[in-house]
């Protein structure tokens, strides 16, 4: 009955939404929300990943600005210092950032109990200090500037209305992939070790293989919003990677649903706005805020933000549709 | 060892620090019969269950299953080798509904990954076809085919154990290992339980099942072993066991039925 009425309306709002998309950056319409937009797109895909982590698979990562940073870094240090092409530099840095998590989730998780969040923490703060004092490489606290930009033969990505679609395709196809993940034998592996992991290992779940796979997988997606930050800034600094920001990201996954792919982007979008326009004049004081976000929601909806609401309009459209069929 | 024999086991024993939980025990299961384990609380039937089914290592002796020894083999291969257990405290995945809990349970049945899965590729879909299949196929065995849908916690606990067993069922096992499935039920829901698991054996699945309760094990068990002190007392038929002394003193006064 649900799934009847979803499927209903389901196509028609998501093409309204897709248009809404396409249309933002255009002159007169909402051009002046394109930067904002593709930080959120950015800000989405890391989140997506930390959905896959946190509410699909129940693990942890208090760490991910680091695989964020990591992309962001060697996109900038290869493309920039070295010359390399910056599409190179950005595969270079996915699959170093990969292979890295990979190490960190292969060592951790033959562990039993939740040392991912304090491996993670730790991860954090040490790439942090990492990108701060590897200054011949990184420039340090001060950063780098002069990245070049993106290109595809003669086509630059030097124009914010560029680099909006190209963040935002590479998000929705980052979106379509964790679908088809989460729908998928390896979604339920992922589910079921979450659910109980005694029972996944008991129908056959290599529970240890696939944590490490999905960590890695996070990463990646980190990594890759990385590369395209720096990309679209031109410039990079150790301060955008420090623990606040995977705090921040940890409440983006909170906030979208935890288990939900789609509410990534409606996570990112919230908190990415309220950090801009709410908090700004907060000064330090904001990631007391973003602390009372998330217990807010991990008390009273655990299922995060967006899975509430939905259930909500859900519960209200039913109540509306009774009384339509009342005579 | 003689080729009826599914499961067996030469001098198990498991010790946590001082405690011996398992001691030496010899068993020998027979394929396609319902096998039952019973003895006092702390007799050790819950330990030999994670030993076989590798939830702990073995500190000495070897379960050696279809001939195969098992002991280095890790808990999730077990699966794939035929070797599938419910849980006392059920374990349903809370956060799936009725039938893709069933679905989990063709994991080790279905071989598409990562990769396939991300793209959606032809295996992929053609896989997952046959995995809602079959999950739907084990639903109705055990009755819940109209919950499919329902979220797996909503279900009574009657229903939430059938729900446990169909998952089981679905890694197409050779043995199954039920952890009291009858602790919590209804005189009715008990009845329906000896039914299934009749049934089950009579798909060629082994069957060993860990009971307290007695007129649920004296009437379908085939075969009764008695555990007591992480050693094994006695074994035979329902009707040898409940004349056995030894067994009425482990017992101590209990009634055997």
């Amino acid at each position: 009955m649900l799934a009847l009425l979803k499927s209903k309306w389901q196509y028609p709002v998501i093409a309204a939404l897709l248009v809404l998309l396409i249309l933002i950056p255009f002159e007169g319409f909402m051009s002046q929300y394109t930067t904002l937009m593709i930080f959120i797109g950015i800000s989405t895909m890391v989140t997506v990943g930390l959905c896959l982590l946190l509410g699909y698979t129940g693990q942890v990562s208090l760490g991910q600005a680091a695989f964020y940073g990591m992309g962001a870094y060697f996109s900038a240090v290869l493309s920039k210092g070295y010359g390399f092409n910056p599409w190179l530099a950005m595969l270079i840095g996915a699959a170093a950032t990969g292979a890295f998590a990979y190490i960190i989730g292969y060592l951790i998780f033959r562990l039993k109990g939740n040392y991912l969040a304090m491996a993670t923490l730790g991860l954090g703060i040490i790439m942090w200090i990492l990108f701060r004092q590897l200054s011949q490489f990184t420039g340090g606290p001060d950063g780098m500037a002069g990245i070049p930009f993106l290109s595809i033969g003669g086509f630059v990505f030097d124009t914010p209305f560029k680099r909006y679609y190209l963040v935002w395709l590479f998000c929705l196809v980052i979106l379509l992939i964790s679908q088809n993940i989460v729908r998928s034998r390896t979604g339920r592996a992922l589910r079921a070790i979450r659910g109980s992991e005694a029972a996944a290992e008991s129908i056959g779940i290599n529970v240890d293989q696939f944590k490490v796979k999905i960590f890695v997988l996070s990463a990646v997606y980190a990594s890759l919003a990385g590369s395209l930050f720096v990309h679209h800034l031109r410039f990079v600094s150790p301060d955008t990677f420090n623990f606040l920001a995977s705090v921040v990201l940890v409440t983006m996954a909170v906030v979208g649903g935890l288990a939900s792919i789609w509410g990534a982007i409606f996570g990112a979008a919230t908190v990415r706005i309220l950090s801009e326009d709410l908090l700004l004049g907060l000064g330090e004081w904001d990631i007391a805020i973003y602390g009372l976000i998330l217990m807010v929601i991990m008390i009273f909806m655990p299922e995060g933000l967006f899975v509430k609401l939905k259930e909500i309009f859900e519960r209200l459209r039913l109540r509306y549709k009774r009384r339509g069929a009342e005579p | 060892m003689s080729r009826s024999v599914i499961l067996e086991t030469r001098g198990l024993s498991k010790a946590f620090g001082g405690l011996v939980a398992v001691d030496k025990v010899d068993l020998s299961v027979e394929t396609s019969k319902i096998t039952a384990i019973i003895g006092p609380n702390g007799a050790g039937k819950t330990t030999l269950f994670n030993l076989v089914t590798g939830v702990y290592p073995v500190s000495g002796g070897e379960i050696y299953f279809q001939g195969k020894l098992l002991n280095n083999v890790p808990a999730h291969k077990r699966a794939s080798l035929g070797i599938v257990r419910t849980f006392q405290h059920v374990h349903l995945f809370g956060n799936m509904t009725a039938v893709e809990n069933v679905m989990s349970g063709q994991h080790p049945r279905s071989s598409y990954g990562f990769f396939e899965a991300a793209l959606r590729l032809p295996k992929a879909r053609r896989e997952e076809e046959a995995i809602s299949l079959n999950a739907i196929k084990y639903l109705n065995l055990v009755g819940l085919g109209t919950y499919a849908e329902h979220d797996a916690l909503s279900l009574p606990l009657g229903q939430q154990k059938l729900l446990a067993i169909a998952r089981a069922l679905a890694t197409e096992p050779r043995l199954i290992l039920l952890d009291e499935p009858g602790a919590g039920l209804n005189t009715l829901e008990k009845r329906q339980l000896s039914d299934l698991i009749r049934s089950i054996r009579e798909m060629g699945i082994s069957v060993i099942l860990v009971e307290h309760d007695m007129p649920l094990v004296m009437g379908i068990a085939e075969w009764v072993i008695v555990l007591d002190s992480g050693q094994k007392i006695a074994e035979g038929t329902a009707a040898q066991i409940q004349k056995n002394p030894k067994v009425i003193a482990a017992y101590l006064g209990e009634e055997v039925e």
